[in-house]
């Protein structure tokens, strides 16, 4: 029961890391139908934000209600600089070409990300702090302590925090969305486009901000992964990124509810998965693949998700 | 000047200003001086590759600027003198314009690329030479000059040639292009590898814009039959200029592997429309194929079949996986595809990772050590693992995979092209433009768009089979979702849907890194940025096929034709203040 | 104006009524919009069918409900007596074929190769014999360009085959679409709009194209917005509005039918004689019962 309860936990937990990536991927195809391949890469950049803060602020030994504040202002910055960055110079001169040319320029963006954290992240004084980042770089572990006696079970601080944190942001987001001037504008936007211009709405700046809140959720669930795990690379966007783009599938593009259900759906069958299929199918080697699997099947059977609505193709 | 100009048409327009009727005496002045340079030493010490030290024996680079120089010089006199003026045009057939100005930028690049790795390497510019910084002076004068020429004006169709004359031509410009892969294969130290880079680059560009390129492609193909059947005799020819080593041999066999897969996935990507980025799976499935039927100790199967018969079973074994994978896969809609064939591409390298019989699953491929030593390929009594000697020329082995692969390569262009000229072929141009059109003519999209697939999966396992042999080893890691990356990157950058296009795109993405290990730290930097960059700037690829470019410029040649009827002014004809 | 003074008058339907379209209690629903209601339409062998209606009736919905690109919600459609199956291609290959509303042809192939596609369901030859280059494969290929020649010649676009389909005029491309749907050798032609865009004389040669269609054998079924073009062509004529077919008869009766202009013209307003819009309304009333057809004031202006 025990083992069950603590996979429980850790399923939730990724769910919430999960959810919190697959968010940005929804907004953005929500609005202009473009899979942002390099969405994963801007979770990780968040990652690498809040630990070159930490670094470079020399934050070690800082209590940790100052220090983790300073970290996630880091992981936000960077990931929102990338994102307003790629979607101005990368994604909006393509926005009228053929499909596949954005997705094309996704993949290279995705690959240009990797490779610029794992070669040129720099520090002052000219040294590469991160000495080829593909190797796993420590990341403070500042939320530690007792877990926390729930009779039935007990639970890890950093598990509730994370839990905590992501149901926050996700209820937060799905406010904004559906209460602010801005938020029923993305949702306009998303609808109609052309219409929504012509309402008067600034397409433009409203892609701007899909973009923009995506990165930032996406940047605290970088913060979060360095805080749970202990470890970042620069390959840690790649594998979480397309994890995060089958839950946000699973739960129907462009369907904010349905990305945090997705993710959370996911999470728990990864690790429900890994634990107790039988025989040589379980365990880690196959983690990723669970994933994939379902992704495929998702993508598929029920290609608009379990939240989503079937889109007819009008001749 | 007008708000709608380009930046680049402003800055003519300043240069045409005040320069004005001098350019064309700028320009040869420019000409002149860097011929004149090339003459010169450009640095005193040898510790700068190829010797640049002396008066009036040019090398490397120097040769290189004087080749672009003295070629720009003619043109530009000969132009404004009769006799040669005929010539002259008959040579350049768009104009002298757009030709020099690619030479000028190339011998630009050259000498300037050539003195800063000086100041960088030497230490310092009191180590160069006068010679060097004349050179980059009379580059730059030539590139201001030759700014206000006339731009190309392209000429009608020309006469034609008697046949042979005109094979003739095709032949040489293939030998050519030999000639300059033989040449910078063989430079090794990356300085002298750049420059030459530099300059094969911008004569070939500069060939371009002379509308030389054009006129052969015409040439080419008039004779189609002919000039491919030349290509692949031009291709057989490079082994006997090895001397017998091994080396680029190896690295030209892996080209061709490469390129006969990005020509399988042209069929599926250009063709049909279908982006799979999953594709590297059907290569790896023909490998692992290859590789258990091999005899390796390591191979977890003990039959070792006759090479046709693994031949045929690769290719069978990945049209299974195709089928497997394309029935669902293409049951999606246009991005999905994409997302689920990367998956799938996964599920692969994953599940050959995990059948090691280590506890994640039985042993059927030996888990993520692969299948090492595998002998090499042994059919009819031919080894390919032993050096060859024809016509007294010694090859070292790897000639042979090379020549396998040459037959490979010919029999998959053969595929592609008798597909795509067919009543099939027109049937998946139909999908790819307008589906629901498409399925509305009687087609079925569905059956057609998996034969798309699993064919350029078959042929993928093909070229598996003998990779597994030539690389000696097969491996998980050989099959990750980068290599698909790449393999559609070959597609788009070399152009979708041509043949010569595709070729280009993989030669180029799979030597350029051979020869420039010293940017191997930032090789998939660069990779990644020129995906960005050519989508931005040229999303139709190097040698587009002419419907792809149209449906990539649709959006600037609608908006250049409307800002021209506004503006009044005719769509052709020259700027600068020429009439 | 044109040459001829009157259109010629429609020729009667045959002795014995061979049905090769019966559309039966076809609805679609998206949703819960009731797009097209109940509508049933027979077609016999060398019929001209006119479907007529204002704009957003159903016209092009019903279209696609009997080609299959829409699933009708329910109904049912058989094509000489057998039921066609909701499959785009399965329809076309059983002997139905069609254009649309906005031109849908493969802009970047040439005219040759567009009509060529449309013979894709009457040729056989696979990848197979296509990358062998077996006889059987050169055989069809040049019956295909040979075929498609002739239905080029038979519209009127002799001299355009190598021209890409988006580099011919737009009258072309109507006529080039027509020729690409009977590469298939349908037995039922829809046409859906053939004359949008068309001035005079483009669509009396649309007109006589249509009866030299209907003079090898096929029937078609044409929906119009041009009045003159419709009642000059058609044997029978039905109207739907709003998704149910109104009326169904001889082009005369239909012109004459009340609730058909009103249709199209609108209600009259008010009970106030005196009204001078009413007035107007009723005058075009009566004129629209007494006069000759006159051109469609309706007409939209559809690229």
């Amino acid at each position: 029961m025990d083992l069950f309860f603590g996979q429980l936990q850790n399923g939730v937990v990724l769910g919430a890391l999960y959810a919190l990536i697959a968010l940005g991927y929804t907004m953005v195809y929500g609005i202009i139908q473009l899979i942002n391949f390099a969405h994963g890469e801007i979770f990780m950049v968040g990652a690498f934000g809040a630990l070159s803060v930490f670094t470079w602020g020399s934050l070690q030994g800082t209590t940790t209600w100052v220090a983790l504040p300073l970290m996630l202002v880091g992981a936000v910055i960077a990931s929102v600089t990338t994102a307003l960055l790629a979607e101005r110079f990368a994604y909006r001169p393509l926005r009228n070409a053929p499909r596949l040319a954005p997705l094309i320029t996704a993949i290279g963006l995705s690959i240009v990300l990797q490779e610029l954290v794992r070669t040129s992240l720099p520090i002052p004084g000219g040294q590469q702090i991160f000495d080829g980042a593909t190797r796993a770089q420590p990341f403070p572990q500042l939320i530690g302590g007792e877990s926390i006696d729930l009779g039935v079970t007990s639970i890890s601080r950093i598990n509730l925090t994370i839990i905590v944190v992501a149901l926050v942001c996700m209820v937060a987001l799905i406010q904004f969305v559906n209460r602010s001037r801005t938020g029923r504008a993305m949702q306009a936007t998303a609808q109609d486009p052309d219409t929504a211009r012509l309402m008067g709405i600034n397409v433009n700046r409203i892609i701007v901000t899909a973009f923009l809140l995506g990165a930032a959720l996406a940047a605290v669930a970088g913060l979060m992964h360095g805080l749970r795990y202990g470890n970042v690379d620069n390959r840690i966007g790649f594998i979480a990124g397309l994890k995060a783009f089958t839950a946000a599938v699973l739960g129907g593009i462009g369907n904010i509810g349905g990305a945090v259900l997705g993710g959370f759906f996911l999470g728990l069958v990864e690790t429900m998965a890994t634990t107790y299929m039988p025989g040589d199918f379980g365990g880690g080697a196959w983690k990723d693949a669970w994933a994939f699997v379902v992704l495929v099947l998702v993508l598929v059977l029920r290609p608009q998700g379990l939240l989503g609505e079937k889109v007819a193709d009008r001749a | 000047m007008t708000p709608e100009m380009t930046r680049v048409e402003r800055l003519d327009d300043m240069i045409a200003a005040r320069v004005g009727g001098r350019g064309w005496l700028v320009a040869v002045l420019g000409a002149a001086l860097v011929a004149i340079s090339a003459l010169l030493p450009w640095t005193y010490t040898d510790a700068y590759p190829e010797n640049l030290t002396v008066y009036f024996y040019p090398a490397g680079p120097q040769l290189y600027v004087l080749a672009l120089s003295v070629v720009a010089l003619v043109l530009l006199v000969g132009e404004r003198v009769d006799v040669l003026g005929r010539l002259v045009r008959l040579a350049v057939p768009h104009g002298t314009g757009g030709t020099v100005r690619a030479l000028a930028l190339g011998s630009f690049l050259i000498s300037v690329g050539v003195v800063l790795r000086m100041i960088v390497l030497l230490g310092g510019s009191v180590n160069v030479d006068p010679g060097g910084y004349l050179a980059v002076v009379g580059a730059l004068l030539l590139m201001i000059g030759s700014r206000v020429l006339p731009s190309d004006d392209p000429l009608p169709l020309r006469a034609k040639l008697p046949a042979a004359v005109e094979i003739a031509i095709v032949g040489v410009s293939m030998l050519v292009m030999l000639v300059l892969v033989v040449r910078g294969l063989a430079l090794d130290e990356q300085e002298s590898f750049s420059a030459f880079a530099v300059f094969a680059g911008f004569l070939v560009f500069a060939a371009a814009r002379a509308g030389l390129i054009g006129w052969v492609s015409q040439l080419s193909s008039r004779h189609y039959g002919v000039t491919v059947a030349a290509a692949f005799v031009v291709a057989a020819l490079f082994p006997f200029t090895q001397g017998g080593a091994n080396r680029y041999l190896n690295v030209m066999a892996n080209v061709l592997i490469f390129a006969i897969v990005a020509i399988g996935l042209n069929i599926v990507i250009g063709l049909a429309g279908l982006l799979d980025l999953g594709y590297i799976a059907f290569l790896g499935v023909g490998a692992y194929t290859g590789a258990l039927l091999s005899g390796s100790q390591f191979s977890t199967v003990d039959w070792v079949p006759p090479f046709p018969v693994v031949l045929a079973l690769g290719a069978l074994a990945a049209a299974l996986f195709g089928v497997i994978i394309g029935i669902p896969s293409i049951r999606t809609r246009g991005d999905y595809l994409a997302i689920v064939t990367l998956g799938f591409g996964e599920i692969f390298r994953i599940t050959v990772n995990n059948l090691g019989g280590t506890g994640s699953g039985p042993d059927i491929t030996n888990g993520p050590n692969g299948i090492p030593d595998i002998p090499a390929l042994e059919f009819f009594g031919w080894n390919l693992g032993e050096d060859l000697n024809i016509f007294g020329f010694e090859l070292g082995f790897f000639a042979n995979y090379y020549f396998i692969e040459l037959v490979l390569l010919a029999f998959v262009v053969l595929v592609f092209v008798r597909a795509n000229n067919s009543r099939i072929g027109r049937a998946w141009v139909a999908i790819r433009e307008d589906e629901t059109a498409a399925a509305a003519m009687g087609i079925n999209t569905f059956r057609l768009k998996v034969s798309a697939f699993v064919l350029g999966a078959s042929l993928a396992g093909l070229a598996g089979v003998i990779k597994a042999h030539l690389s000696t080893s097969v491996e998980p890691t050989q099959f990750q979702f980068l290599e698909s990356a790449f393999l559609v990157a070959a597609i788009v950058l070399g152009g979708m849907g041509t043949v010569t296009g595709v070729l280009l795109g993989a030669t180029i993405l799979r030597l350029l890194p051979e020869k420039l290990r010293f940017i191997d730290e930032y090789r998939l930097l660069i990779f990644g940025a020129a995906l960005i960059l050519v989508m931005r700037f040229r999303p139709e690829g190097l040698v587009p096929s002419a419907r792809r470019a149209r449906e990539f410029h649709e959006e600037e040649i609608t908006e250049r034709l409307a800002r021209e009827q506004v503006a009044g002014s005719p769509v052709t004809g020259s700027r600068g203040g020429q009439p | 104006m044109s040459a001829t003074a009157a259109p010629a008058p429609a020729p009667a339907a045959p002795e014995r009524a061979v049905p090769v379209l019966e559309a039966a209690g076809v609805t679609m629903r998206f949703g819960g919009l009731v797009a097209v209601r109940e509508v049933d339409l027979v077609v016999n062998e060398g019929e001209i069918v006119g479907l007529i209606g204002p704009n957003g009736a159903g016209k092009t919905t019903f279209f696609n409900c009997l080609t299959g690109l829409y699933q009708p919600t329910s109904g049912e459609v058989r094509y000489r007596g057998t039921v066609l199956p909701s499959v785009s291609y399965k329809v076309t290959d059983a002997g139905v074929a069609r254009t649309f509303q906005n031109i849908r042809l493969f802009q970047h192939m040439t005219a040759l190769e567009n009509v060529q596609v449309g013979s894709h369901t009457r040729t056989k030859s696979g990848l197979g014999s296509a990358i062998a280059r077996t006889s059987n494969f050169k055989r069809e290929e040049k019956g295909s360009v040979d075929k498609a020649r002739e239905l080029l010649q038979f519209v009127g676009l002799t001299r355009a085959g190598g021209t890409l389909a988006r580099n011919l005029p737009y009258g072309d491309q109507r006529r080039l679409e027509i020729a690409r749907a009977l590469a298939s050798d349908p037995g039922l032609l829809l046409l859906d709009e053939p004359t949008a865009g068309m001035n005079e004389r483009e669509t009396t040669d649309a007109r006589d194209l249509v009866f030299a269609i209907r003079d090898r054998g096929l029937a078609v079924v044409v929906i119009e917005h041009d009045m003159r073009f419709i009642f000059s062509l058609c044997s029978r004529v039905a109207v739907l509005v709003q998704g149910q077919k109104l009326v169904e008869g001889s082009p005369v009766e239909v012109q004459r039918d009340e609730r058909v202009v009103a249709a199209y013209l609108g209600e009259p307003t008010g009970a106030d004689e005196s009204d001078e819009e009413v007035l107007e309304v009723l005058a075009a009333e009566e004129r629209a019962r007494t006069a000759e057809p006159t051109p469609d004031h309706d007409r939209e202006a559809t690229p």
